[in-house]
């Protein structure tokens, strides 16, 4: 039996997460308890794209959507509903805006946001089954024009539309048309456009593969309009399927006297033939196509004429996009003032976009102008694949420009896109994310360009060969900032010089990446690095490019392969000194990169760095040959891990160096921030009991202010200083009731918690805030014995600043997190207790970050009783506190001034790195920070080494076969305790076997060997 | 064509025959065939559905093409439309999952909830 | 070709014969309006254009053989080499390149060990690049003859490339 209706529950990644399963048993229990599981059917789909408001569930027939439903939800929606008919309001979905309530499928934006005029029959009807085109109303315009109208009146209906050219440079088809049909001409011609050739746009393509008739009308219609009785449509070559399709349509409508001669009884009569293009993509520029049609080469000529005057054979000719015909049958049933409701008032109707490249949901989508590129991109688009960071997304083909993640918010109209240095072109949307190099995306367009420059003007044959030529310059990492300095002046000239569109708007890549992404391209040129890992010849591999220290992974994955453990404890201890620290806290910058994760996904890098590091107590053995001792002293203040790692490569490179640290033991925030469940304490100690050996001196318990200055330690004969005391200012709220007792910051929590001190915290906790020392503080407070312990985070789950492993951990053992909520206020209450005051957010316009910002919602307040609130919104460093006297020349405006990437300040012998110049990051960052100090160190004190041995990279010294065929073999997974082992205080993680390492070392496709 | 009318009539014959045609045919099962959806493997898809349809001895289903709906990343997507239901779309519809159309949603009646395209 | 006597009338290559049928059966017969469609008929029957059918070309269109090597050498559809029998087109349009389309392609020279542009000793496969054959949704692509093939990947190289002999 056939049920009568269906429950749809959202089972997407998102949703399962936010509790589809017991969602789904609970409905299972309801629907057997009133015997309706014969009649009803419990579907669980794929993602229904409302990731935000699930678990979601959709009824049919009615298409009731149902937000946020949770298991005890679902007796109330059987037995309202399924039972009763009535629909559970409570439980509709809101608009963001607005907060109506909406109720059926269709009313949601994800859905609603398209609105399809020229793809109306695109995958509703049968293409070549000219029957159906009629069926759905097809041909209607064209006899109603031919029939009821005079040409100015479609003429004037299209001007009325405000309908403008699709292909690109968006000019009123409406003036197009009136231009050619007040020519006096025994012959014209219409034109269609489909020389597609923007890379990444294809909406001309499914418009011809899928509704091919919308063109022919439309063209016809023209044809009416103009007086014009032939047509042609311009087709590339790489469309074997549209020329066949469009083929068959003709014929068909020859056939139906709806082409040929006295259509519809009138005195007109049209008939188009296609012509196939050749693989030449100038030919997409209106003159250049028309020589192409008369059998010549595809070369543009200058205009005027214009083709309206002097157009194919040179007679009066209109050229039209393949969209911009296709919209033509719908404005003359609807009428233009229709047409011209939506948009915004110079960019009216619909456009259809091809969404490609890093997004979820590629394909075609059509929506009125004027909606943000975000909503295309995140709604529509369904944001980036792997949560990776959307970086920019490319807008108009090589002519146009991209649009970076600040101006996301931007409506795409004909206007708002040339004013950030792109264009609309015909549609086609590139998305990127962090793994595209803005500099080879640059190259990639003038290489593109430079191929299909026609070569008639020297501007774009010459100009484009020789920007191509300083791209690969800097793409290979040989160029110098006077090649910059040409490839913007010849940019500029080629732009202004060129004949045609193509050359004219050829520079466009380069002066729009330039626009946005400068840095990329001086990160290129000085420091010959790609941080997207794209351009090879300037890394050694991909992961060693990626990771901020530069530790040669290929190199000690290489010999773990083979069990030479010490040799690869020794490459990695030339660029990380903490091997087992961050085999336990790394975040991996590397795996990002992996190409293994092409296949089964990345290597599990951490984990045969944990047990590599491990294997060994003492270690010294393995450290880089120490130089002889060259008598200058360097003073390092703060043993954190940019202080610990500066010391460490200044005392192998020869000098005497004590780091002055304020606590009681060192390590810094790997000590008194990272809980010991993820870094115990005696791994910590290890290896810098490794470094003292080696010869760090370390004081502790000293504190810089009190027991002496910088500029004290100067007088002491220190040549130099690197200061890497953290970012210690903790960042609090603005509201009241902040000084409550049972009210802590975050990170003098977890202080006091890794001093040993046992805090009473009570049953129910509240964290407020989303990175790593909130999940840290909950994950405490859990073992303080905490019951109830709740994350609370203003924004999504996806916008959180920590590893997701981290969040899912957290989770595992019992943390709830509440997203789009904030504290606002803090009370005590009568009992003692104290009361939080929460309001609740929604996600508004994209702010700068590329991140949609939340808003509060009005009157949304809510009062919580808690014992404890953790304050871990954020920590910011404090660079007053430390530097005195002429070292206060660093500061600005409160903030030290310090390069990021080589720890020099505007004080010739002080330092600074790690997140006292960065602010809150990471482990592996901090010791990146303090190798970068330590060559700049050098070069100062002792100038002119010529080369640093943590730069130099070898191939390890085992068998490779690059030929070799690859197995497929999943990465090793860690051992975990469970979610009760854990809680008595011991370390979550455990180390893998010697087979394990081995083998998931040998999985590595070894990239950095090069034939 | 000689007149609107002439259209019209047309339009209202073929509106009448798609609807004596799923009257006669119980289902009807609409393939996706644009470039993405070939390429993906649609021309696969239909000829399943043929084989299939024409192993389960079903006469009763027509089987037609649509162009690119816009989806390319699930391609091949098929729109199954059971006489007086919605119409249901699947999507990655490859050999397997043709069969398990046939069998469990054109002669069951059940939807295949795993292959729905949501 | 070498043994084609297109000075005398009777032309002894079947392909000829079938090619000048195209060029009588167009509405107009001659003239540069209808050469692309020619040579578009000429490349798919010969598989390449060489020399002396260009100059056959321009003797059946009555036009200069220099206007038809003109646009022959203009436009990257037509070759003047010959070509293997299945011709693999590798997109490098912006949605490819951004998804991997240059990995695809290393795994293909070194598969075929040919490089782009080349044809395998065995005539067996040629390999180009070609932009955006409008596929993206699927992106990476290649195209073999006229099939797409979308979502490539390194690995699915072999298996694909096996179908065609």
């Amino acid at each position: 039996m056939a049920a009568r209706a269906q429950v749809l529950l959202c089972a997407g990644g998102a949703c399962i997460s936010s509790g589809t399963d017991s969602v789904k048993s609970a409905f299972e229990k309801e629907l057997t308890n009133h015997n309706l599981t014969d009649e009803i059917d419990l579907i669980t789909t794929g993602c229904m794209g409302m990731c935000e408001v699930g678990p979601t569930v959709i009824i049919y027939p009615e298409g009731i959507f149902y937000q946020k439903v949770k298991p005890a939800d679902a007796k109330e929606i059987v037995e309202e509903h399924l039972l009763k008919g009535r629909v559970v309001q409570r439980l509709f979905y809101k608009k963001p805006a607005t907060n109506e309530l909406i109720q059926a499928i269709n009313g949601i934006d994800f859905f609603k946001l398209q609105k399809k005029i020229a793809l109306r029959n695109c995958g509703v009807i049968d293409p070549v089954n000219i029957n159906e085109y009629i069926a759905n109303g097809g041909y209607e315009a064209l006899g109603r024009a031919l029939t009821e109208m005079q040409p100015v009146q479609v003429v004037a209906e299209v001007k009325t539309s405000g309908l403008r050219g699709r292909g690109g440079a968006g000019f009123p088809t409406g003036l197009k048309w009136e231009a050619a049909a007040k020519e006096i001409s025994k012959q014209k011609y219409v034109v269609c456009n489909a020389d597609e050739g923007d890379p990444g746009a294809f909406m001309d393509r499914s418009l011809l593969e899928g509704d091919p008739h919308s063109i022919i009308e439309g063209m016809a219609i023209c044809g009416f309009a103009i007086g014009a009785n032939q047509g042609y449509v311009y087709v590339r070559a790489e469309y074997p399927l549209a020329i066949e399709r469009l083929s068959i349509a003709i014929n068909d409508a020859r056939k139906l006297g709806l082409l040929g001669k006295k259509i519809f009884s009138s005195k007109f009569s049209f008939d188009i033939e296609i012509r196939m293009g050749a693989g030449a993509f100038v030919c997409g520029e209106e003159t250049a196509l028309m020589h192409s049609i008369e059998g010549k080469r595809g070369e543009p000529r200058p205009k005027p004429p214009f083709p309206a005057q002097k157009g194919l054979f040179d007679k009066p000719t209109v050229l039209n996009n393949v969209e911009t015909l296709a919209n033509i049958p719908y404005i003359i049933t609807n009428g233009g003032a229709e047409y011209a409701k939506l948009g915004t008032e110079k960019s009216k109707g619909t456009k259809v976009f091809a969404l490609a490249g890093d997004v979820n949901n590629t394909g075609l989508v059509e929506v009125p102008m004027g909606m943000p590129m975000g909503s295309i991109i995140f709604d529509l688009g369904g944001g980036i694949p792997k949560d990776k960071k959307f970086k920019a997304v490319q807008i108009g083909g090589p002519s146009g420009g991209c649009i970076p993640q600040e101006h996301l918010n931007t409506p795409v109209t004909y206007e708002s896109l040339p004013a950030l240095g792109a264009i609309m072109g015909s549609g086609g949307l590139i998305v990127m994310n962090e793994d595209t190099c803005m500099v080879d995306l640059a190259r990639y367009f003038m290489e593109f360009i430079a191929e299909e420059s026609c070569g008639k003007c020297t501007p774009c044959r010459v100009g484009t060969r020789i920007m191509l030529d300083l791209l690969n310059k800097i793409c290979a990492g040989r160029a110098t900032m006077q090649d910059l300095e040409r490839l913007e002046l010849l940019a500029n000239t080629v732009g202004k010089t060129s004949l045609c569109g193509l050359g004219q708007s050829a520079p466009n890549p380069v002066l729009s990446t330039l626009r946005y992404f400068r840095h990329e391209y001086l990160d290129h040129i000085n420091d010959k690095k790609c941080a997207a890992g794209v351009c090879s010849t300037m890394m050694w591999a991909p992961c060693v490019n990626a990771c901020p220290a530069n530790v040669n992974v290929p190199a000690y994955l290489g010999y773990t392969k083979y069990g030479r453990f010490d040799d690869a404890l020794r490459v990695h201890l030339r660029n990380n000194p903490f091997p087992s620290v961050c085999g336990r806290v790394c975040p991996q910058w590397c795996t990002v990169k992996c190409r293994r994760d092409d296949l089964e996904g990345p290597l599990a890098v951490r984990a045969v760095k944990r047990y590599i590091g491990d294997l060994r107590e003492d270690y010294r053995d393995l450290y880089p040959v120490k130089e002889k001792p060259n008598g200058k002293k360097v003073a390092v203040i703060g043993a954190g891990p940019a202080g610990l790692s500066c010391a460490y490569y200044l005392v192998l490179l020869g000098y005497d160096v004590t780091v002055f640290e304020k606590q009681p033991e060192a390590g810094g925030l790997m000590r008194y921030a990272i809980p010991d469940y993820r870094l115990p304490r005696k791994v910590l100690a290890k290896e810098i009991h490794n470094m003292e050996k080696l010869g760090v001196k370390i004081q502790t318990n000293f504190t810089i202010g009190k027991d002496k200055t910088l500029v004290d330690l100067r007088k002491d004969g220190f040549e130099s200083i690197f200061v890497s005391v953290g970012a210690g200012r903790e960042l609090l709220p603005k509201i009241g009731g902040i000084d409550l007792p049972g009210v802590l910051p975050g990170t003098k929590f977890l202080e006091r918690a890794a001093k040993g001190e046992q805090i009473k915290v009570g049953n129910d906790v509240m964290v407020i805030g989303g990175g790593d020392a909130a999940i840290d503080c909950s994950r405490i407070a859990q073992r303080f014995g905490a019951k109830n312990v709740t994350i609370v985070y203003r924004r999504t789950r996806k916008e959180m600043p920590t590893n997701p492993i981290e969040i899912r951990e957290a989770e595992v053992e019992g943390v709830k997190v509440e997203f789009l909520e904030n504290l606002i206020a803090i009370k005590q209450s009568a009992n003692g207790r104290l009361i939080a005051t929460l309001k609740k957010y929604r996600l508004g316009e994209f702010d700068k970050s590329g991140r949609r910002a939340p808003e509060e919602i009005p009157n949304s307040d809510e009062d919580r009783e808690v014992d404890t609130i953790l304050l871990a919104i954020g920590h910011k460093p404090d660079p007053g506190s430390i530097l005195s006297g002429d070292y206060e020349n660093a500061i600005k405006d409160g903030t030290l001034v310090a390069s990021e990437k080589t720890g020099t300040t505007p004080v010739e012998d002080l330092f600074a790195g790690g997140d006292f110049v960065v602010g809150p990051s990471t482990v592996i960052e901090a010791i990146a920070a303090g190798q970068h100090a330590a060559k700049s160190i050098d070069k100062k004190l002792i100038p002119g080494r010529k080369e640093y041995f943590w730069e130099k990279f070898d191939l390890p010294a085992v068998d490779f076969d690059p030929e070799k065929e690859i197995t497929e073999a999943l990465p090793v997974e860690f051992p975990m305790l469970n979610a009760t082992e854990r809680l008595i205080s011991v370390e979550v993680e455990k180390t893998i076997t010697k087979e394990g390492a081995c083998r998931e070392a040998g999985r590595c496709l070894r990239c950095d060997y090069k034939v | 064509m000689k007149s609107l009318d002439e259209l019209r009539k047309i339009k209202e014959d073929v509106k009448k025959s798609m609807e004596m045609r799923s009257g006669g045919q119980r289902v009807k099962v609409v393939i996706g065939m644009g470039t993405c959806g070939i390429a993906a493997g649609a021309r696969d898809t239909m000829k399943a559905f043929m084989e299939t349809l024409d192993a389960e001895k079903l006469s009763d289903v027509a089987v037609t093409a649509t162009g690119c709906a816009g989806f390319c990343e699930r391609e091949p997507v098929v729109d199954v439309e059971v006489h007086g239901q919605k119409p249901v779309r699947y999507a990655k519809v490859d050999g397997e999952a043709v069969k398990k159309i046939v069998k469990q949603h054109i002669i069951g009646g059940n939807v295949v909830q795993e292959l729905v395209f949501a | 070709m070498s043994n084609c006597e297109c000075n005398t009338k009777v032309c002894p290559n079947p392909l000829y014969e079938e090619l000048d049928k195209f060029i009588n059966s167009q509405k107009r017969k001659k003239g540069q309006e209808i050469l692309i469609p020619v040579l578009h008929k000429a490349q798919e029957l010969f598989g390449y254009l060489p020399i002396e059918l260009q100059e056959h070309v321009a003797k059946k269109l009555e036009i200069p053989a220099g206007e038809v090597l003109g646009v022959v050498t203009f436009y990257h559809y037509f070759t003047m080499q010959p070509r293997g029998r299945h011709t693999i087109n590798v997109c490098m349009g912006t949605a490819c390149y951004v998804r991997g389309s240059k990995k695809v392609m290393e795994a293909l020279t070194s598969e075929l060990k040919i490089k782009t542009g080349e044809t395998t000793p065995d005539r067996r496969f040629s390999i180009t690049i070609q932009r955006c054959f409008g596929a993206c949704g699927l992106a990476p692509v290649i195209m073999i003859n006229n099939d797409v093939h979308g979502r490539v990947t390194p690995k699915k190289i072999s298996g694909i490339l096996a179908k065609y002999e």
